[in-house]
């Protein structure tokens, strides 16, 4: 179903995107030059560069001219130069992306897995002690701003227990290869990704419970009940299936929280990923770098939103009538 | 609609105990100058100081009192929530109610506009517009209130379209009662639960993106922020200060968040009456 109201969304969303990232450092006081490329181009630059760039951005001319330029520029895939790394942003950002993606993929996945199962035992059981003890847990555990909880887990299990390594994402010059790299990689892995994965758990688990304790209401529950089914199957095949729909209208919306999340934790980690380079280009001013995260971030999940949001009547097709 | 929202918390054992949280962090923000001992920016050659009897929590790289530092934070956070929280309410109220009573070509226009919203990352737009203004305080309430009133105008406006349709909007109008007059003397106030619990999840928030920019170095350095301590903290976790200088910090932003998330889900009923009685038991 490819309705109307749902494309018109995502236009404005990422037309609003766009603007944005046009605007922004024009709009700044002082050179545009230095708004677009950061200091550290400032140092590069020499007077032949300087017309050079100029030019490219049409920035002598009107502000829509400039907007032709800056629109072709990015239709071509072109998202500029990073004056610091000396590559082109694209280049930059691509390098990173297979760390993030790891990280963001195993945290997205476990965290709505433990908080479907988790949420719908909490809501079968509700009022109960193991119930509440749960909801209390979560709630708290929600509190904790992803970032803390990393410098938790890396202070206890990282310098104080030594468990797990202190930081990045491999062993530099170990010359691992095979089984013992990715369990090096993994190794690496575990705690940025406990700590990702139990800041988001409260989302999964409180909205599935939520819709666990009003599905339990249901007729067809009281039915299924009066046929004899044996708890396990009443629990998850009946009352289970339908208390994940509202988990997955919301998988999208989750997308993004775990990717900003993400920059967060892979700064506490030293996680080699898109997260740590934001930072660091925000410490270097490397404008070209956090303009470009900043525009592929957005439009993945801007898509990841709307791939959900397509999937959906498919699972639950009562929607489809709703438009 | 008829739900008492104050019931509905202090009925709950976790309400309770988040809005007694609320309330410390709010009195240690209130009452920040008389309780610190110190000026939380003085700096001072006695930097990196263990715990003693003159320096609760010791003193970070500066000499600064870490525990003056703790109670100033306090009113940065909750300044920038609850700030963020009024206005948010205030803009979510406005547009969600216009919409659901002028409808027709307005309200799609401003739906399309808040559903847009809602699927773009904040956190990211929230960092990036902050590399480049480096916000003032009030600039970060204007623009954290700028990007999360959405969420809450489309309950609003949800709610709105029922009570406008109850025979005493019905009364008012025949009597030509104007949009401004319906919105304010018939729906508001039935709006009064949801506009709490719209203000408490702004609040929330707030208090966490203000934590994170300034964990990310991008909001104004001279503010004595949580998040800002914590990251000072991070670059000396090699000495053991994190005890006394991380932990403590971490642990009041924490709490706030957790008071108010407790706060909000007692209150959350109000939203979703099938809820009710999920906690009491």
């Amino acid at each position: 179903m490819f309705s109307k109201r749902n494309v018109t969304t995502y236009a404005i969303a990422f037309a609003f995107i766009l603007v944005l990232n046009f605007l922004l450092p024009r709009m700044m006081p002082g050179d545009p030059l230095m708004a677009i490329y950061g200091d550290e181009a400032l140092i590069a630059m020499t007077p032949e560069l300087r017309a050079q760039l100029v030019e490219r951005f049409a920035l002598d001319q009107s502000l829509w001219q400039q907007a032709g330029a800056y629109f072709l520029a990015l239709f071509q895939g072109e998202l500029g130069h990073s004056y610091y790394y000396n590559a082109p942003v694209l280049t930059v950002i691509l390098g990173r992306l297979p760390w993030t993606l790891l990280l963001v993929g195993t945290s997205l996945v476990l965290s709505t897995v433990l908080g479907i199962v988790l949420g719908l035992e909490s809501g079968w059981r509700r009022g109960s002690r193991a119930d509440r003890a749960m909801l209390a847990g979560l709630m708290s555990l929600n509190g904790f701003p992803d970032f803390f909880l990393g410098m938790l887990l890396l202070i206890i299990f990282g310098a104080g227990l030594g468990i797990f390594p202190l930081a990045g994402a491999l062993t530099p010059y170990s010359g691992l290869s095979g089984l013992a790299l990715v369990l090096d990689i993994l190794r690496h892995l575990f705690l940025p990704v406990a700590a990702l994965t139990l800041s988001h758990l409260a989302s999964g688990y409180l909205l599935t419970r939520n819709t666990m304790i009003t599905v339990l209401k249901e007729p067809y529950m009281l039915t299924a009940r009066a046929k004899g089914l044996p708890p396990r199957i009443l629990k998850y095949r009946h009352a289970g299936r339908n208390s994940m729909l509202p988990v997955v209208t919301s998988t999208g919306i989750w997308i993004g929280r775990v990717v900003t999340g993400a920059i967060f934790v892979e700064l506490v980690f030293a996680y080699p990923g898109v997260g740590s380079l934001i930072y660091e280009a925000l410490l270097t001013r490397d404008y070209p770098v956090i303009q470009g995260v900043f525009l592929l971030v957005a439009i993945f999940v801007l898509a990841a939103n709307f791939l959900v949001d397509l999937s959906y009547p498919k699972l639950d097709p009562r929607v489809s009538y709703a438009y | 609609m008829h739900i008492d929202i104050k019931k509905e918390i202090k009925e709950s054992g976790p309400g309770k105990t988040g809005l007694i949280i609320l309330l410390l962090m709010i009195a240690a923000a209130l009452l920040a100058p008389v309780l610190a001992p110190y000026d939380p920016a003085q700096q001072t050659t006695a930097s990196l100081l263990s715990p003693s009897l003159s320096h609760w929590l010791g003193t970070n790289h500066v000499g600064q009192d870490i525990w003056s530092r703790l109670l100033f934070g306090a009113r940065t956070s909750l300044l920038v929530g609850f700030g963020v929280g009024i206005l948010s309410t205030l803009l979510g109220t406005i547009f969600g109610l216009s919409a659901a009573l002028i409808g027709g070509l307005y309200e799609k226009v401003v739906m399309r506009v808040v559903d847009a919203f809602i699927v773009i990352p904040m956190v990211i737009i929230v960092v990036l517009v902050a590399a480049y203004i480096k916000p003032s305080i009030s600039i970060l309430i204007l623009l954290l209130s700028l990007l999360s009133w959405q969420g809450g105008s489309r309950i609003i406006r949800a709610q709105a379209l029922s009570l406008k349709e109850r025979g005493h909007v019905a009364a008012a109008k025949s009597f030509g009662a104007n949009y401004f007059y319906i919105a304010w003397r018939h729906i508001v106030p039935d709006l009064g639960p949801i506009l709490l619990v719209d203000f408490i999840c702004g609040v929330r928030r707030a208090v966490f993106m203000e934590a994170g920019l300034a964990f990310l170095g991008i909001s104004d350095p001279t503010l004595v922020s949580w998040g800002m301590m914590m990251r000072d903290a991070l670059s000396f976790s090699y000495l053991n200060v994190w005890q006394w200088w991380l932990v403590p910090t971490g642990v009041a932003l924490s709490l706030t968040i957790i008071g108010l998330t407790f706060i909000s889900h007692a209150a959350e009923p109000v939203i979703e009456p099938r809820l009710r009685g999920a906690e009491i038991a």
